[in-house]
């Protein structure tokens, strides 16, 4: 029933400093996996987060497609499996350290500004950054946030016991989430913009056949309506126009994901959604910066696309650190 | 059955095996609405069993009078982590999944008289405390963020004897959580007025402790 996990991120160890061969900025999958091929390869690697490691795929509640797992595995575990991996061969983690600046300085030196007016120097920099869940922007959405309004349905899931949800967002992560709510909500409506669903459709079978589920397609929520908490939402129906009110709870919203690189403008040349555009072999054509993973374009937000990433930017890390020795 | 399996339980004997001080787990129970009572119980005993500098007490909120002065308690189920003196360290409702660790934490940083890891400014900040803060940490055992905001009410508690910090499991205190909306977490609450939503750094607790006093 119960698990008993040892977690030390409270004990975190500062960095060695000096020069690094390699910072990754972000220790999601991608930014993990490159710590662990790089670490292990004798390469000194420094892992910057401006939160917690793990990324997106840490408030996951469960993962059933990342092999080697038959039966799935939590997010949170896979990602704390993860950073195990990449400390014991000697990545260091920096966590809640914000990067705030890349500045190159020369072929094989970078310098990592963060938000704590610390600076680090790497002669690589690896751009792990992911992408957060995207806001809806209507109203109500920010006035309630932490009073009903949550992004993650694995930390607050447990204070909706037998209570009304709203889940905005019928994608693989809006039923995924909209699963475990389940476990504990006494309803859970589910409002999607489309007229579809475009979740896997072991997904979509496990939360439309679920009693306790209601969904509304082609339904824009217009509105997250409250007193000191959350008491309603407001959504339009897109083909006729009709206003329908719905009390509830809490409202969940997993309608996308955004990137984080505004930081970065000017640096590297980004998509309209700040994505940052890369070559094949994933160089952003700054001289010893790569991105890897979810902040990359035309990702696949996948665990998996994100650990190959960075298993491959780590190879690319050992030549491109062998040649500068050269 | 044990609750530890025999990896984590060799984790948390080397994590505690060295304690410069006995800590006690001072727990206070009810006989009734408990659901978790006998497994937090069953928890402290194995912990207690890796490690000869901790000690297990067992008390009722009902009927041990005394004791439920002694340590100020309110509520139940409840365990005081106490060290060479107690520092207010308190962990209400079961401390499992994440919040293992919040109690190791707590266990170690009270063993050790001293926080594990807080900065100069927030020490200097605590020293020059002359108030009491109260510090609520409101958690739930699936937050991955949780530890780290309830081992920072712990450290700052360890460092200033004005600081007492309470981390609720928000899940089996839903008055409480009522009071205070907690529907987000974690959820920090100074002196029952100030709240910081999430794993807030320790600046903005003190911000929040000062907005409070």
């Amino acid at each position: 029933m119960f698990e008993f996990k040892i977690d030390d991120s409270g004990q975190q160890q500062a960095p060695s400093g000096g020069l690094y061969d390699l910072a990754i900025v972000g220790a999601g999958p991608a930014g993990l996996s490159a710590a662990i091929y790089a670490s292990r390869d004798g390469i000194k690697t420094l892992v910057f987060d401006k939160s917690s490691a793990g990324g997106l795929a840490a408030t996951t509640d469960w993962i059933e497609n990342y092999p080697g797992f038959p039966e799935g595995i939590s997010g949170p575990d896979l990602m704390d499996r993860m950073q195990k991996q990449a400390e014991r061969f000697g990545a260091e983690l920096l966590e809640f350290e914000e990067v705030t600046q890349i500045e190159p300085v020369s072929k094989g030196h970078l310098r990592v500004h963060t938000a704590s007016a610390e600076v680090f120097d790497a002669k690589m920099v690896l751009l792990a950054l992911g992408s957060h869940p995207k806001k809806l922007n209507v109203p109500g959405e920010e006035e309630y946030y932490g009073r009903g309004v949550s992004y993650c349905a694995t930390c607050d899931g447990p204070l909706f016991r037998d209570k009304d949800v709203v889940i905005v967002g019928a994608g693989n992560s809006g039923l995924q989430e909209g699963l475990n709510v389940l476990n504990y909500a006494r309803s859970v409506t589910f409002i999607e913009f489309l007229p579809y669903s475009i979740a896997e459709k072991i997904l979509q079978e496990r939360t439309m056949n679920h009693p306790k589920s209601t969904f509304y397609f082609n339904h824009m929520l217009t509105e997250i309506k409250g007193d000191a908490v959350v008491t309603g939402v407001v959504m339009k129906n897109r083909e006729t126009g009709a206003v329908v009110e719905l009390p509830c709870d809490g409202v969940f919203i997993y309608v996308g994901y955004t990137p984080d690189t505004r930081f970065l403008e000017g640096l590297v040349e980004m998509n309209k959604w700040g994505y940052i555009k890369t070559d094949a072999q994933m160089w952003t054509g700054v001289e010893g910066l790569m991105a890897i993973g979810d902040v990359r374009a035309s990702n696949l937000a996948q665990v998996t696309v994100a650990v190959a990433d960075g298993t491959k930017a780590a190879i690319a890390a050992r030549e491109y650190l062998a040649e500068l020795e050269v | 059955m044990a609750l530890l399996n025999d990896q984590i339980r060799d984790q948390v004997s080397e994590m505690l095996v060295d304690l410069p001080n006995v800590v006690r787990l001072v727990m206070f129970k009810k006989a009734e609405d408990c659901p978790y009572c006998s497994i937090i119980e069953e928890l402290i005993t194995e912990v207690a069993s890796t490690s000869d500098r901790v000690t297990v007490e067992v008390y009722d909120i009902e009927h041990d009078k005394e004791q439920v002065a002694a340590y100020g308690i309110d509520k139940a189920p409840v365990i005081a982590i106490v060290g060479a003196k107690d520092y207010g360290l308190r962990f209400f409702g079961i401390p499992a999944n994440y919040e293992f660790s919040t109690l190791l934490h707590g266990i170690q940083v009270a063993g050790a008289g001293e926080p594990a890891q807080l900065d100069a400014a927030t020490k200097s900040f605590l020293a020059g405390l002359n108030k009491p803060v109260h510090y609520e940490v409101f958690v739930t055992p699936t937050c991955p963020y949780c530890p780290g905001a309830a081992v920072l009410a712990f450290d700052m508690a360890v460092h200033s004897d004005y600081v007492k910090a309470d981390v609720v499991e928000a899940g089996e205190f839903p008055d409480l959580a009522g009071r205070y909306n907690v529907m987000g977490v974690p959820l920090n609450v100074l002196n029952h007025t100030q709240r910081v939503e999430g794993r807030a750094p320790a600046q903005m607790i003190v911000d929040a402790i000062k907005a409070s006093l």
